[in-house]
């Protein structure tokens, strides 16, 4: 991810961080998710201690952080609230882009913001006629004595009322195919951002990554085109898709984590010895089957990992097929781990939105998981790669 | 190999290609809207129409890269069935 020569922030030194704003995630977690209020407190608590600038390069004066530390940080911050979790986890995949693919002029500008944490990037990359098609775009840039114009209808923006600043997809010209898309960023100061009216955020779960819809208009110089006119696809299929998958397996899983965390925390108390056997063999079996499924998610997300830092063509089919299945599968069985983790500590415990444990907001929030960005779209790809991969390479 | 059975199979998988516009043989396929999985279904209507086998290892960007290096994979293929 760092091209720096600056020694990158060691491991420990990112746990400390994470440790310190953890509580503030604590604290607030129960009221972001009653309220569906974006949580403004732990987003403060991630600007004041570095980690919104974990993935900008040191020479830029941020973390240089790498992928492993992204799935760390967003792992342990969504076991705490994974509306939180999710928001920096994508604000990070936002960084990536702009740390990698930005060119000199803006990395210089905006680089050192994001690594202070004065900048909190939203992405805006669904258009209404395209639903969530990422890889084309509608709505055109227009040039003008040098000057690039942006004017675009956002249907749906997570943390769209507090961004900084926004990464945009658009059509590259009036005349470009909906193919030839250009990624741009902008800072909030240079655009007016309308809100639609009579909008309401109440949604089951995920409640606090306020989303909805905008509309953006502003002018922005040609340096603020991100890989160049025309190159978004590249910054995808290089950047922005694996490290979103990558961010948000990591934060479904770190939730999941939690909730086997909270339950354990239960089942081994003094209290809950009287309540529990802990020699029942189907409490063992449950218990067995939830950490199977998040220790085979940790590692199908370690290969991807790895995939993204050395696959020479990042459209190869078995690591494409590895990507999808990743975001698939951690959706999956990080539901299906806080479902049977109800199963075992029951109603008084499992179900209650007043119980001391998080299961109940846990369940909702990971029902998402498999709807943020479709898992039947991606098996469906998945289906056909599987069919043209007839050697069947796995990362053995 | 016919020159009209490939071109016609491989106009229908790009979507941003309007009807009866030329098609340059090196202007990168990516541009008229083939993506990977679009690759891959072009890739069956080739092996359906045409006759052909492309070994899973020829399913690369490079191959579908531009009209010119499909065509040679089509007809490489075509050599080593036949």
């Amino acid at each position: 991810m760092t091209t720096t020569q600056a020694r990158p922030a060691a491991r420990q030194e990112i746990g400390d961080r994470v440790a310190a704003v953890l509580p503030v995630l604590r604290e607030h977690a129960r009221r972001v998710d009653a309220d569906a209020s974006f949580p403004t407190a732990p987003l403060e608590a991630l600007r004041r201690c570095g980690l919104m600038g974990l993935l900008v390069p040191t020479a830029h004066g941020g973390l240089g952080g790498g992928l492993d530390d992204l799935v760390r940080v967003a792992a342990e911050l969504s076991g705490e609230c994974l509306s939180t979790g999710m928001i920096w986890a994508m604000h990070c995949q936002q960084v990536a882009a702009l740390a990698v693919h930005a060119g000199p002029e803006l990395r210089a500008g905006l680089l050192p913001r994001l690594a202070a944490g004065e900048v909190y990037v939203a992405s805006v990359t669904s258009e209404k006629v395209k639903g969530g098609h990422l890889l084309s775009a509608h709505a055109p840039l227009r040039r003008e004595g040098g000057r690039v114009h942006v004017d675009r209808d956002a249907p749906i923006v997570t943390g769209g009322s507090d961004a900084d600043g926004f990464l945009i997809t658009m059509k590259d010209s009036e005349s470009a195919q909906p193919a030839e898309v250009s990624l741009v960023y902008a800072d909030r100061a240079q655009l007016t951002v309308t809100h639609a009216e009579g909008f309401s955020w109440d949604p089951m779960g995920m409640r606090g990554t306020h989303s909805g819809p905008l509309h953006l208009s502003g002018v922005v110089s040609e340096s603020a085109i991100v890989g160049g006119a025309g190159g978004f696809r590249e910054v995808a299929l290089r950047t922005f898709v694996p490290v979103g998958h990558i961010a948000w397996a990591s934060c479904w899983l770190g939730a999941a984590r939690g909730a086997l965390r909270a339950v354990l925390e239960l089942v081994r108390s003094p209290v809950g010895r009287k309540q529990f056997a802990l020699d029942s063999d189907l409490l063992r079996a449950r218990l067995a089957r939830v950490r199977l499924d998040l220790d085979t998610t940790a590692a199908l997300l370690a290969q991807v990992v790895r995939d993204t830092g050395l696959a020479p063509d990042p459209e190869a089919p078995d690591v494409q097929l590895r990507l999808n299945g990743l975001k698939v599968h951690a959706a999956e069985r990080s539901f299906a781990v806080v479902d049977t983790l109800i199963e075992v500590v029951g109603l008084r415990h499992g179900y209650l939105r007043d119980a001391s444990l998080p299961l109940e907001r846990l369940f909702r929030d990971l029902r998402s998981a498999s709807l943020n960005y479709a898992n039947d779209r991606l098996l469906g790809a998945n289906g056909a790669l599987v069919l043209v991969d007839r050697g069947v390479g796995l990362a053995l | 190999m016919e020159e009209n059975a490939f071109d016609a199979v491989l106009r229908r998988h790009l979507k941003n290609l309007p009807e009866g516009a030329e098609l340059p043989q090196d202007a990168p396929l990516k541009k008229f809207g083939l993506d990977s999985m679009q690759a891959v279904e072009l890739l069956f209507d080739l092996e359906d129409e045409l006759g052909v086998v492309l070994p899973d290892e020829m399913m690369t960007g490079d191959t579908f890269a531009t009209a010119e290096s499909l065509r040679r994979a089509v007809d490489d293929s075509a050599v080593g069935t036949s």
